[in-house]
């Protein structure tokens, strides 16, 4: 009878706790639920906490409540410029209306799938329309806002609310970075070129510069020099002349004398001498028996 | 799939088990199936022993796990945390760190957000996990470190977002994987920020700048996702030509030092000639004054003495003439080689061993006639002298 009893007691206890488990859901703080009867959709709960539905013939449908992430693999699209860029965009959406979203794409997987669509055809759309210049610049605010915009109202029969849709890249692909780098190269060498000729040009300046100071130094010096010589010539030519025009003829015999003194008294000096001239006068006289004949 | 989910802490923020529950989850008390299993089990296991009391025991064995299910719900916050408590999920309210009581799982559970920690993302590349590994390159990263710049260029750039959840209930509950989301904000940012500037602004000291709008930036964007994330610092770690280039980024700062090496040349030797100059100046100037004053002194000497001997002269002129006369002529002729030759002796023949005609100098002939110039003849007999003297 015990045996029996017991039993009894734990079938009913097994009953409770699954009747309790299909009466009762908790709803998440992150969470909103749909509540299903028999497939048809009964009940939105967006409300977190302890719930009660119908048991077994209730079903419940989760779906976060917060912001989700959809990235896209970079694609390459085409400017109005005809230039290429590769676009990496990233999408932040809520979803907002669980209803509409479970008929629409049922979960996440369908409305990723959906959003890239989306994203893309907004992307091709506002980029095909603007030129590379404008995707760098101030411009890029609005760009990104133009395709968010039309993501927003694209995807609003998604049941879902898009928080934002930015550019995280735009590069240039591959083939084109390397022009690029090329045109950085020849810039910079450009620029290291035009460093250096300046370098030089400069340099040749100073140089230039310094030597013409220096000549006009000189040639300065070498002028005063002149005038200064000049003036020493001056006066002494005019030194000799006051003095000398007092006697000009005892200036020629005292000044020829003073000549023949410097000019003719070295040792190395020989004479042929005539004892007839006028200084051998009184020597030629004694042996005047020679002078008689 | 209704029927399993709220019990058994299945879904990923339902019981203890999910990614932050490590609290009550583990020590906490069994769910709903492992308390049925373990008492089926006690329960067989007291059977046999004996046929009475069969319900006291069931109803210790009750209690008993009452109990151990009420104490798994201490909790402790740890001192980088808050506990926040969801009351079936809902939440409920938030606990400082220490050791705090929530109403046993199911009914009530913790989370716990590091909210003091101070996270950091990393782009552009990757610290090294540990010793002697290798940081990946900047193409193992899909080159997320080469940004475009304004004006076209590309340049290299690694930056850590240092970040630190604000609120804890918008992080936990308003966004999926934050920890993603200020990774592609901060690159969106960043990329938005270098987009608008020229190369040279990431070269230069405008680093500071760039990394204070990227982060003003991200914050605002973070704030309208609701993220509960404050951005603390955006660390612009390099921003460099790529490497592609940057060998000639780096010839331009070669070229600058040499333009600037060759103007300092040019002024050294500015600097060296310019003084060089002047003192050559002051020379050739000093030169001409010393000329000057020696020309004029002399001048004066020589003046005054010829006033003088004129003075003297004048009185007594014969006499002063003729002194004159023989007193250079005895001065002349005192250290001078002397030959007296008569010309009335017309029958020798001069032999003359003229020093001078040896060594070379055929000097006397002018010394001759000024000295005697009523001597001509033997002036030509000189050559013929000398040719016989040999």
């Amino acid at each position: 009878m015990n045996r029996s009893r017991l039993f009894l007691g734990a079938i009913a206890l097994i009953v409770v706790v699954i009747l309790i488990n299909s009466t009762f859901f908790i709803v998440n703080q992150a969470e909103q639920v749909l509540v299903l009867r028999f497939g048809q959709v009964k009940q939105t709960v967006t409300a977190p906490g302890l719930h009660v539905k119908a048991p077994f013939i209730d079903d419940v449908v989760r779906y976060d409540a917060r912001l989700l992430a959809v990235d896209p693999p970079p694609e390459e699209v085409i400017l109005g410029d005809q230039k290429r860029i590769v676009v990496d965009t990233y999408t932040r959406y809520r979803i907002s209306n669980p209803l509409q979203f479970y008929q629409a794409v049922r979960n996440e997987d369908g409305a990723a799938a959906r959003l890239r669509e989306v994203v893309n055809n907004a992307v091709r759309k506002v980029l095909g329309n603007v030129m590379l210049p404008s995707v760098l610049s101030p411009e890029r605010e609005s760009i990104m806002h133009d395709i968010q915009q039309q993501v927003s109202e694209a995807s609003k029969p998604l049941g879902i609310t898009v928080a934002d849709v930015r550019i995280r890249r735009a590069d240039l692909p591959p083939e084109t970075s390397q022009a690029i780098f090329r045109r950085m190269q020849s810039e910079r060498q450009r620029e290291a070129a035009e460093a250096r000729a300046q370098g030089q040009e400069k340099a040749q300046e100073i140089r230039a510069r310094a030597e013409r100071e220096r000549t006009v130094i000189l040639a300065e010096a070498q002028r005063q020099s002149e005038i200064l010589r000049g003036e020493g010539d001056a006066l002494s030519t005019k030194t000799f002349a006051d003095a000398y025009s007092q006697d000009p003829g005892f200036f020629a015999f005292y000044r020829s004398l003073q000549a023949y003194k410097q000019a003719l008294s070295g040792a190395d000096t020989t004479y042929l001498l005539s004892p007839d001239t006028d200084f051998f006068r009184f020597f030629a006289k004694a042996p005047s028996p020679t002078g008689g004949n | 799939m209704s029927w399993k989910e709220p019990g058994s802490g299945g879904g990923p923020w339902g019981g203890g088990q999910g990614p932050w529950g490590r609290g009550s989850g583990g020590s906490g008390p069994p769910n709903l199936d492992d308390l049925l299993r373990k008492g089926g089990e006690r329960f067989r296991r007291f059977m046999p022993g004996g046929g009475f009391g069969g319900s006291q025991i069931v109803s210790l064995v009750i209690l008993i796990l009452l109990v151990l299910w009420g104490i798994g719900g201490f909790y402790t916050v740890a001192q980088d945390e808050v506990g926040v408590v969801l009351r079936f999920g809902a939440f409920d309210r938030i606990t400082p760190p220490g050791l705090h009581y929530h109403l046993p799982s199911p009914i009530e559970t913790v989370r716990y957000p590091p909210v003091t920690r101070i996270n950091r993302t990393e782009i552009g590349f990757r610290s090294p996990l540990g010793e002697g590994m290798r940081s990946p390159t900047g193409a193992e990263l899909g080159n997320e470190n080469l940004m475009l710049t304004g004006d076209e260029n590309i340049v290299d750039i690694n930056f850590s977002v240092f970040w630190q959840i604000k609120d804890p209930e918008q992080y936990l509950f308003d966004i999926r994987d934050p920890e993603g989301t200020v990774k592609v904000v901060a690159e969106s940012a960043m990329r938005e920020v270098i987009g608008q500037l020229p190369i040279v602004a990431p070269l230069s000291e405008q680093r500071t700048a760039i990394a204070q709008r990227t982060r003003d930036r991200m914050q605002q964007l973070l704030d309208a996702y609701r993220a509960g994330i404050t951005v603390v610092q955006v660390q612009l770690l390099k921003a460099d030509p790529p490497a592609e280039v940057i060998d000639a980024f780096n010839d331009v700062q070669r070229a600058k030092a040499d333009q600037e090496r060759t103007g300092n040349e040019a002024e050294a030797y500015r600097n060296g000639i310019i003084p060089v100059a002047r003192g050559d100046a002051e020379r050739i100037v000093q030169e001409a004054e010393a000329y000057k004053e020696q020309t004029v002194d002399l001048a004066q000497g020589d003046a005054q003495r010829f006033l003088s001997v004129l003075a003297a002269y004048k009185a007594a002129p014969d006499v002063t003439e003729r002194r004159l006369y023989i007193d250079t002529m005895e001065e002349v002729l005192k250290n001078a080689q002397k030959v007296m030759i008569d010309p009335n002796a017309r029958g020798v023949i001069p032999y003359l061993p003229l020093p001078e005609l040896a060594k070379g100098r055929p000097l006397p002939a002018p010394s001759a006639s000024s000295a005697s110039p009523s001597a001509p003849p033997i002036v030509s007999v000189a050559p013929s002298v000398t040719g016989a003297g040999k």
